[in-house]
This record gives structure tokens, C-alpha cells and sequence, in this order.
């Protein structure tokens, strides 16, 4: 399991060495070892509750927020390492966004939620620039035909589909290189989720895209490259293609071939 | 013999009702009876019920009707003959008479109440006699019709809880009664002040000085503004200027920033300020914050700065109402999903930017609600500002000043020896309708935001 | 649709994360975090400062309340009363032989004796009834010449404990010298009810005034509270009537108490003509105030009491009225004993309802019945504060710390009891 991730590519964006999370006394990640380049886009895979979700806020330090949550191991965003004390995690939550499971708009409007990231980080020294952003974000996300007439109505009064829209369009206004996705689809009908798959498709390359899923095929569709995590530990990683025609673990053509999860 | 000795023998009464209709329906079991219906606690029950209840109703009616009886007999005698004809002097006399019954040692004024008294002596102890003396039948009549309809077959369960049922109902009514009675005396009292003063006077009159004096059946300073002025100074403004940004920030820090253990401390000690009576903290207001205000007025040159300031009385009561706004906040900030917090953070915001950008504004339908029902205690806090806030009806902004409010005003109207007729009594009556009204609509109206904010995040 | 991408994004990609601009940004941003963590900071510190000070004050000034200061008179009673033989200090002859003997007489003489022409000034008005307490708790001493300690004036009093006027401390200092004063504890202020001297008032005349009145509240407002929370939760069917009933419970329990005090007024003293001052009315009035507090906490503890109990009741044949009174509230008492301890507590602490009902009566004994005129601690307190003789500041805040001893105990077991049972299930 260790010889196809120790596969350093120089192209490599982020890279986790050896990651392993408690909560409190349980451990929840068992010495993960990843790599995520620019070009590809990785699904996460696995059962409900084999850490996939768990090892990706760790690429953000959103574990930070659970007080009870500690991380070991080596995780490098351009050869930096991002739990080290000169990274700065507001910066690094800028640099490495995330879209959640639901999602969630803040309170605001359309034009508010998508210039938060802007104003918060002083990307825009003037108003001109920030509606400049907040275009660009929201014809990137797809979402800018739909809302250009009504962007002061506020965002949760939108459909689930264009709200997760929205929340992608809002990690992009910050210009981040890594965009983490927490089963973006889950909540969202099959056409709000089509439209979700196909805008991966086109920010992929753009940004280094990090997808957990629980749906094979929806990891089938979007993604380059694929791991399975089961139990805490990542089982395999590798193309896409691999993983689901032939899979080298045991426990992975289980999880395939629908046996458990 | 007193009512509570009676009581206490009907109470008696009954049990020993309980033990021998229990013990006849248990003889039915033991002689084998195949169908008994009913444990024989319940028959128990059900005989002591008969024994106790109707008695103790026929009590509690006769209290009130036998002083009643009493005068009736007092002002039949000879003597009575010889009072006064003028309804209000007379009136006065037998009050005091009867008062001077119940308690020798009391100082009177009226000698022919010395007189009187020995006659409500004998009648009332006639009356309460022949009370006890029926309730005594009410409640051997009682016993003993339940007792002769102990049978194997009688459903003494389902006749107990019929009862415990129509118990339960009533206790319910009390509330509605209870409202009903405040709602009826204010009305009623507030409709015969609107006689001596046009309501237009006392809800926008500017002067408020009440005297007893009628003229023309009209009385005259019965201008309510100034002190509905000092109530939304003291209460809404200076109150709530210490109490929404300290309690807003503890509320924050310690659902926010503090460890648990911190928290497990701190909740506890802010709640015991909620605790702390209200007469202490005008003692505290009058004692020590209004001259410290005063002495730090005059020393930045405010010469004029009154020792029963709006701010002192202002200041203690938004300390107070701390943890009220801050538990309101606290569930309100509790009320915004995770998610959203966290979607603020992903996005490298600061914790402080995501409690000010996103937590407060999505909290802040719970938080105004909160500042409401807040306010409308406030507004109807009495002791305080009774004690630090003075009686001058001043209409000033200037917080160094004395300000009378609402509730100052109705003790101040109420105590003293005004009579219920005087239109001073029955302006503390209006002043009452006007607070129960104010307050019942900021109620309302902030539960209903409350209510509707918790919706949405449902 | 990136095909329709403005090439200007493309362009100003990659933020300068490093670059001084942005460095010199995050600084102020860390700072404002900070600062506004620091405001939370002190906004907690603020409120329990100022509850601190509050307890200080009131400590410092109320712990000299509970000590009296006290002079020595040196009596000659068989000098001055003529000889009392010993039997008629027996039996039912005692309280005669006491009733005839001039205690003020002989407290002036003995005064005067002892201390001089102006001697009086060195004791409190009332100490005489000192003197004869003194005598009726131990009539032996009339038989011989006694050293008595009876209470100074006030400004002697206050002279020993902090400072008074100049002729005070002087006389203070004369006393101090010839060791006829000394301060001891002031056994009367807890025993002694209202006065006019400062010296010789006390609390338990108020204490029980409150006493009756919490416990004719409790017999009102508990069962009365249980039994509409019990039907409310259990029993009532959904209709207009019912929300009635919840909107009067909800509206009472938000109704600011002085206007309980007018209903009082007006419908138990004016109305039903129930007596003025009364622990009766006063009970009335606050059960009113505390039943929906009670009703409220018990309905949540009832509601919190899981189905699965009411299932397996009915499951064994028990009747509705049988269910909730022998499994459903049983297991709902923790929870409602809170809420009643809370809601008592509020009442305790209670003073502007009962201001208009008149419990402010000046009585120098303790009521002995619900309809005695009474008083209660909160408006003693109350009367106290405002006296003009500055003997009262300290008895006033020796009677907040009464009350607030009685007050947080009582919320501390509260606290106790929702800890130790809260999570049962």
C-alpha cells in the first residue's frame, strides 16, 4: 500500500506523510500518506465513518475547531508544512477552501456571501474590483445567469442546488489552489447534482479539487484519481480507472463490488 | 375555636373516613366476593372525598359570607342606631370597630367603635359557630352517604378519578381566573379614573402633579408623560446601554472563547446576579452607586447633578438584567447551525470576524427578541428605581438628573393612607393598565420573533 | 460557461500571500481577534466584579450588624425594688412580682449612679428592655446587686466600630479605658423584631412574617402548579380552551410583579375585604406569581419523563389517572421540585406586590397567625433602608445578608438537584 503513494511527483500540490488523527482517546485517521496534484481531481471514497471526511478537514485544520482533536504526521502545502507555527491557518484556509455536505449560505445576499471572502482577506482595494470578483466567481460556478438580476436577495432563499452553487462560488472569490469537497451532492437532487459534477469538470486544473464521496459512480465520473479509505486507514490509491476495473486490495473490490458500506 | 382548628378536625374527620370505608370494602374481599370492581383504598378514598370536600367548600363560602352576616347583625342594634348617617363616617367606624373585635390592643379614633366592637365580638363568634357547627353535618353527611354506598360492585376508582380529573381541570382555570382578575380590577379601576381625567390628558398631558383636589369633577396633573419618559430613560435606554453589549460579550466569550471549565464557573456566578433580589439592588443603587455618580459628576463640573440620578438607578438595573440578555444570546447563538460557523472559518475568517459577520447577524431575530423580553422587565422593575431614581417628573435627557418612572409612581400613589376613591389610588390603577398593556405587546411581539427565528433554523 | 471567462481573472490569479501588504493585514487582524476576545473577557469580569462588590459592600457593612456594642451598669435591684423574697419569684406569683417593678426607673437611676448626670447618653434609648429581658430570662438576679452589659447608643456603637462624632469617640475612649464597654454578638438581631432604636431591632419578626407567607404560598401555588401542568401535559385536548389556559400561564408569568401587587389590592383587600397586612394576602398574591413558574417547570419535567414509561404502565392495565400519578410523576419530581424551589426563591426574594398590599406594617412582635399584621424580610429591608438614623445602614445590610444566605442556598440546591438527576435518561 505504501509504493503507490510514495509515488513523489514534483507536480505534487499537497502532500500528507504519515497522518494520523485522534479524538480524544480513539484514533480516527491510522497513518494516512497521500499526494494531490494540480491536475487531477481525487475522490475520497469508503464507508460512513472511515475517516474520509475526518482526513480531509485535516488538509484545512478544520479539526482545530474540535478541541479534542489532535494531529499527527506531515501535511505539506507547497513543500510548507501547514501545522507548522510560520503557517498562518487563516492563510491556509484561504489558500485551501472547502464546500460542505449542506449547503450553507450565510444569512446574507447572494453579492454579500460571495465578496465575504474578498473583504475578510482585502483582496479588492475598491468597489469596482470586488463586483469584479464576485462576477467572475459566480459565472465560474455557473450560478451567474441564474442570480445577475437579483444578487442583493439573500442567499438562502435560493434552491439547494444553486445554494451549493453559491458556496462553491464563495471558496473560489478567495482565488484558493486547493478546493475541498465534502460529499457536495449529498443533499442535492440529481439534476442539481449533475450540474455540481459538471463544474468540476471545469475548474479542474484550475485548482487542485479534493472530492469525498460516498457514491462510486459520482467519484467514477469526476475523478482522476481515487482512494479508498476503510477504518481509519487509506486501503488504496490510485487512477480512477484502476481502482474501480481492477483493484489490487481485497477490501477494496469488497467495497466495489457492494459487499459492505 | 379558629377556621384552621376546624379545618385541621375536617381533615381529620376524613381520614379516619379513609381507614373504615377502606377497611369495610377490604372485608369484601377477604368474605370472597367474586366481582370487586375497586381496591378498597379507593372506596377509601372515595368516602373521605365525600367527607371532606363539600365541608370544606361550605367553609371557604361561609368566610366570606359571615362578616357580612355579622354587620348585618351589629347594625340592627340599638347602639347602631346612634351612628352617624353619613355612609363614609359610618362606614370608617364599623371598619375600625370590627378591627378593634379582632385585635384589643389596637389604638382607635373613634370612640364609638369602642363601643361597637363587643357587638362584632358576639357575632362573629355566633356566625362561626353555627359555620362550624354545619360543617361539622356537611361533613358527617357527607362520610356517611358514602359510606352506605360501599359495594362489591360500586366503581369507587372510576368515581375517584372523575374527581382527580375535574381537580385537575380547575386547577388549570386558576391561571385563566388569575388572569381574568388582573385584567377586570385595572379595566374597572382605569375606567372610573378616565372619569375624574380624559385619557387624552393622562397619555400626553406633559404635567404630572396628582393631588385629591377635584374641580369641576375633573382632577388636574394627571400627565403621565414625564414618567413614561423616565421609565423608557432608565429602563430601555441606560439599562439596556449596560446590559445588551455586557451581556451580548459574556455570552460570546463564554460560549465561544472560554474552556469548559471556565464556563462551568463563570454560567453559575453570572446567573446568581439574576438571583439577587431586586430590593437589594436598590439598596446597593441608593447606598453606594448614586453618591459615587454623584460625586463623579460634580467633579467633571456637573453642579447640578441630583444624588437620585436616572443613571445610578439605570446602571444597577442592567446589571441585573446581564444574565437575562446574556441566556437569551447565549440560546440564540446555540440556535445558528454549526455549519455555518464553520463555513465561515473554512474561508480563513478570524473567529471574530465569523461571530461578528455571520453568528450575531443570523442570531440576531433571537437577540432582539431577547432585548425585547428583556426591556419589558426592565420597564416593570420596581424596586430599584423606587429606591435610586427619585420622585421628581422630570422630562430630561440628562442622566445625571432625577427621573420618576411608572412603576415609582403606583408606590408612591399606593402607600399612604389614600382612600379607593381618591383619584391618586385609582391613578396607579391606570398606570398599572398602561405597564400590563406595554409590556403583554413587547411579550408578544417577542416571542413571536423568537419563535419565528427558531423556525427557520429548524 | 468558463469559456465566457473574463481573461482578467485569469490574470490577477495567485494572491501574494507573503507580500508585506498582506502580512501587515493579517497583523491587524489578529489584533482586532484579540481585542474583541478581550471585551468578551471583560464583559464577563465587569458582571462578576460587579457582583463581588455588591457582596463586599454589603458584607462589610452588614457584618457589623451582627455585632452589638454594649456598656456596664451595675444594678442594685434589692436597693431599689425593696426586698423580693424568693417565693415570689415561684410559680404564678413570678410574672406579678416581675409586672411591678419599674425597670426604666431603676435603669435611669442606676444610670445616673454609675455614669453621671448626662449618663443616658452613653446608652441606646431602649436599652432598659435590654435590662429587662435580662431580668425576666433569669428573675434570680433580682434578688442581688448585678454587673449588666446593655447596648450603647448608636453613635457609641459606631464609634467602637468605624467613627462617629467627636463627643462619641471621646466618651468611647473614656469607656474603653475604664473597660466598661466591650462588643459581643448580637444575639437580639436575630431574635428582636422592628423598632425604632437601631440598637435593639431585629430580623425575626420579618423572618417569620416570610416564613407564613412562603408557606402559604407553597400550599397554594404547588399543587395548584403540579395539578395544571399534569393536565396541560397529560390529559387536555387540543382546543381554543386549552390555548387559553397556556396563553394566561405564559402571559402571567411575564406580568411584572407590582402589578400582582394591584390585583391584590384590588381584589383581596377591596374586593373580598381580607384583612390589610396580612401573611394570608401576601401568600395569595405571591402564589399567583410563583404557579406559573411552577407550571412551566413542571410541564418540561413531566414532558421530559419518556413515553416508553407511559406505554408499559398501560401496557399493565393502569388506568390514565393511575399512570401518571404512580409512574409518571414520580419520576418528574426532581425536575419540579427545582422549578418550585426556584420560583420560591423569586417569591422570597419578592417586595413590590407586597408593598401594595400593605405588608409593611411596624410591628414590634412577630406575627403569630395568617392574619396577624406582618411583614417580610425583602420589605423590612426595605423600611429599613429608609431610616434616617445611620445606625440602620448597617442593621439593612445585615438583613440583605439574611436574605441572601436563605436566597442562594435556596438556588443552590436547586442547582444541586438539576445536576444530580437531570440526566437520568
Amino acid at each position: 500500500m505504501l509504493d503507490n503513494t510514495a509515488t513523489t511527483s514534483t507536480k505534487s500540490k499537497m502532500s500528507a506523510r504519515d497522518v494520523k488523527v485522534f479524538y480524544g482517546e480513539k484514533q480516527a485517521i491510522k497513518g494516512v500518506s497521500i499526494d494531490i496534484d494540480m491536475d487531477n481531481v481525487v475522490a475520497f471514497i469508503g464507508p460512513s465513518g472511515c475517516g474520509k471526511s475526518t482526513f480531509l478537514r485535516t488538509l484545512n485544520r478544520m479539526n482545530d475547531t474540535i478541541p479534542i482533536a489532535r494531529v499527527e504526521g506531515d501535511i505539506t502545502l507547497d513543500g510548507e508544512n501547514i501545522y507548522s507555527s510560520s503557517m498562518d491557518v487563516v492563510q491556509l484556509r484561504a489558500r485551501v477552501g472547502m464546500v460542505f455536505q449542506k449547503p450553507n449560505p450565510f444569512p446574507k445576499s447572494i453579492y454579500d456571501n460571495v465578496a465575504y471572502g474578498p473583504r475578510i482577506h482585502g483582496l479588492a482595494p475598491n468597489k469596482a474590483e470586488l463586483d469584479q470578483i464576485v462576477e467572475n466567481s459566480l459565472v465560474r460556478a455557473g450560478l451567474w445567469n441564474e442570480v445577475k438580476d437579483r444578487l442583493q436577495d439573500s442567499g438562502t432563499a435560493l434552491s439547494g442546488g444553486q445554494q451549493q452553487r453559491l458556496c462553491i462560488a464563495r471558496a473560489i472569490a478567495v482565488d484558493p489552489e486547493v478546493i475541498l469537497m465534502d460529499e457536495p451532492c449529498s443533499a442535492l437532487d440529481p439534476i442539481a447534482t449533475a450540474k455540481i459534477e459538471e463544474l468540476i469538470h471545469e475548474l479542474r486544473g484550475r485548482y487542485a479539487i479534493v472530492i469525498v464521496t460516498h457514491n462510486m459512480q459520482q467519484a467514477a465520473r469526476v475523478s482522476q484519481k481515487t482512494a479508498f479509505f476503510h477504518l481509519g486507514t487509506m486501503v488504496e490509491y490510485g487512477d480512477t480507472s484502476d481502482i474501480f476495473t481492477n483493484p489490487r486490495e481485497e477490501r477494496t473490490r469488497d467495497y466495489i463490488t457492494g459487499r459492505y458500506g | 375555636m379558629t377556621t384552621t382548628a376546624i379545618f385541621f378536625l375536617i381533615a381529620g374527620l376524613g381520614l379516619i373516613t379513609w381507614v373504615f370505608a377502606r377497611a369495610r370494602a377490604g372485608r369484601f374481599i377477604q368474605s370472597g366476593v367474586a366481582s370487586v370492581h375497586s381496591l378498597p383504598s379507593y372506596h377509601g378514598w372515595y368516602a373521605a372525598m365525600w367527607a371532606v370536600v363539600p365541608a370544606v367548600l361550605f367553609l371557604l363560602v361561609w368566610s366570606t359570607v359571615a362578616p357580612a352576616l355579622g354587620s348585618y347583625q351589629v347594625l340592627e342594634s340599638p347602639l347602631a342606631a346612634q351612628l352617624p348617617t353619613d355612609a363614609f363616617e359610618r362606614a370608617a367606624i364599623l371598619s375600625e370597630a370590627r378591627a378593634l373585635s379582632r385585635n384589643p390592643d389596637l389604638k382607635v379614633f373613634n370612640d364609638a367603635a369602642v363601643q361597637l366592637a363587643p357587638l362584632y365580638s358576639a357575632a362573629d363568634s355566633r356566625y362561626a359557630m353555627i359555620g362550624a357547627l354545619a360543617a361539622f353535618l356537611l361533613c358527617f353527611a357527607g362520610g356517611a352517604f358514602a359510606f352506605t354506598r360501599i359495594r362489591p360492585d360500586f366503581r369507587a376508582r372510576t368515581q375517584v378519578e372523575r374527581t382527580v380529573m375535574l381537580g385537575l381541570l380547575l386547577a388549570s382555570l386558576i391561571a385563566i381566573l388569575a388572569t381574568l382578575g388582573i385584567v377586570a380590577s385595572l379595566i374597572f379601576e382605569t375606567v372610573r379614573f378616565f372619569n375624574l381625567v380624559s385619557p387624552f390628558e393622562f397619555l400626553f398631558g406633559l404635567q404630572w402633579n396628582p393631588s385629591d383636589k377635584i374641580v369641576d369633577g375633573q382632577a388636574t396633573g394627571f400627565g403621565a408623560v414625564p414618567l413614561f419618559w423616565g421609565t423608557v430613560f432608565i429602563g430601555a435606554i441606560i439599562a439596556m446601554l449596560v446590559a445588551i453589549p455586557l451581556g451580548l460579550m459574556s455570552a460570546v466569550y463564554l460560549t465561544q472563547y472560554a474552556s469548559a471549565n471556565v464556563r462551568k464557573w463563570m454560567k453559575p456566578i453570572l446567573e446568581i446576579l439574576a438571583g439577587v433580589p431586586t430590593v437589594v439592588y436598590g439598596y446597593f443603587a441608593a447606598l453606594t452607586v448614586a453618591p459615587a455618580l454623584r460625586s463623579f459628576a460634580v467633579s467633571i463640573g456637573i453642579t447640578d447633578a441630583s444624588s437620585e440620578s436616572a443613571l445610578a438607578a439605570g446602571l444597577v438595573m442592567g446589571v441585573m438584567i446581564i444574565p437575562f440578555v446574556s441566556s437569551m444570546a447565549d440560546d440564540s447563538i446555540a440556535a445558528v447551525p454549526g455549519s455555518m460557523r464553520d463555513g465561515s472559518l473554512a474561508m480563513g475568517a478570524t473567529k471574530s470576524e465569523t461571530i461578528k459577520q455571520v453568528l450575531i447577524p443570523a442570531a440576531l431575530p433571537g437577540v432582539v427578541g431577547g432585548v425585547l423580553l428583556a426591556v419589558s422587565r426592565a420597564i416593570g422593575e420596581t424596586m430599584i428605581v423606587v429606591m435610586a431614581a427619585g420622585l421628581a417628573a422630570n422630562l430630561t435627557a440628562n442622566p445625571f438628573a432625577s427621573v420618576t418612572t411608572v412603576t415609582t409612581q403606583i408606590v408612591q400613589l399606593l402607600t399612604g393612607d389614600t382612600d379607593f376613591n381618591s383619584p391618586m389610588t385609582l391613578a396607579a390603577f391606570a398606570l398599572g393598565l398602561t405597564l400590563f398593556v406595554v409590556t403583554l405587546l413587547l411579550n408578544i411581539v417577542a416571542l413571536q420573533i423568537v419563535k419565528k427565528y427558531r423556525e427557520a433554523y429548524d | 460557461m468558463s469559456a465566457s471567462n473574463p481573461p482578467a481573472a485569469t490574470a490577477s490569479r495567485k494572491t501574494d500571500w507573503m507580500g508585506d501588504a498582506m502580512q501587515r493585514r493579517i497583523a491587524r487582524r489578529y489584533a482586532a481577534e484579540r481585542r474583541f476576545k478581550f471585551f468578551g473577557l471583560a464583559a464577563v469580569a465587569i458582571s462578576s466584579l460587579f457582583l463581588a462588590f455588591l457582596l463586599v459592600v454589603m458584607v462589610g457593612n452588614g457584618a457589623k450588624g451582627f455585632i452589638t456594642t454594649e456598656a456596664t451598669l451595675t444594678v442594685d435591684l434589692p436597693a431599689a425594688t425593696g426586698s423580693i423574697s424568693p417565693d415570689q419569684l415561684t410559680g404564678p406569683r413570678l410574672s406579678a412580682t416581675m409586672a411591678s417593678i419599674d425597670v426604666r426607673r431603676i435603669f435611669d437611676q442606676a444610670v445616673q449612679a454609675q455614669y453621671g448626670k448626662d449618663g443616658a447618653r452613653y446608652f441606646a434609648t431602649t436599652a432598659w428592655t435590654a435590662l429587662r429581658d435580662q431580668l425576666i430570662d433569669n428573675p434570680n438576679l433580682v434578688m442581688g446587686k448585678t454587673r449588666f452589659w446593655l447596648p450603647t447608643s448608636s453613635d457609641i456603637d459606631r464609634a467602637a466600630k468605624d467613627r462617629s462624632t467627636p463627643e462619641a469617640e471621646a466618651d468611647y475612649a473614656v469607656l474603653t479605658q475604664k473597660g466598661d464597654v466591650r462588643q459581643s454578638f448580637n444575639m437580639q438581631f436575630l431574635t428582636g423584631s422592628d423598632g425604632t432604636d437601631p440598637a435593639r431591632v431585629g430580623i425575626w419578626g420579618a423572618l417569620k412574617g416570610s416564613l407564613i407567607t412562603m408557606v402559604v404560598t407553597l400550599f397554594l401555588a404547588f399543587p395548584v402548579g403540579v395539578l395544571a401542568a399534569v393536565y396541560l401535559e397529560e390529559y387536555a385536548p387540543k382546543n381554543r380552551f386549552t390555548d387559553l389556559i397556556e396563553v394566561s400561564i405564559n402571559n402571567l408569568a411575564a406580568v411584572p410583579s407590582i402589578i400582582f401587587g394591584l390585583l391584590g389590592l384590588a381584589v383581596f383587600l377591596q374586593f373580598l375585604s381580607m384583612p390589610r397586612s396580612a401573611a394570608l394576602v401576601g401568600g395569595l398574591t405571591l402564589a399567583l406569581m410563583t404557579m406559573p413558574v411552577i407550571v412551566i417547570a413542571a410541564r418540561n419535567a413531566i414532558k421530559a419523563v419518556p413515553p416508553s414509561i407511559r406505554e408499559a404502565a398501560m401496557g399493565v392495565g393502569a388506568s390514565p389517572v393511575q399512570v401518571v400519578f404512580h409512574h409518571v410523576l414520580p419520576l418528574a419530581i426532581p425536575g419540579i421540585m427545582t422549578g418550585t424551589i426556584i420560583g420560591m426563591a423569586r417569591a422570597l426574594g419578592e417586595t413590590a406586590p407586597l408593598l401594595m398590599i400593605g405588608m409593611r406594617a411596624f410591628t414590634t412582635t412577630p406575627p403569630d397567625g395568617l392574619t396577624d399584621p406582618a411583614t417580610v424580610l425583602p420589605v423590612q429591608i426595605f423600611l429599613w433602608s429608609d431610616e434616617v438614623n445611620r445606625g440602620f445602614v448597617e442593621k439593612t445590610s445585615a438583613a440583605i445578608i439574611v436574605l441572601l444566605v436563605f436566597l442562594l442556598s435556596m438556588n443552590a440546591i436547586a442547582v444541586y438537584l438539576r445536576n444530580r438527576f437531570e440526566t437520568r435518561w
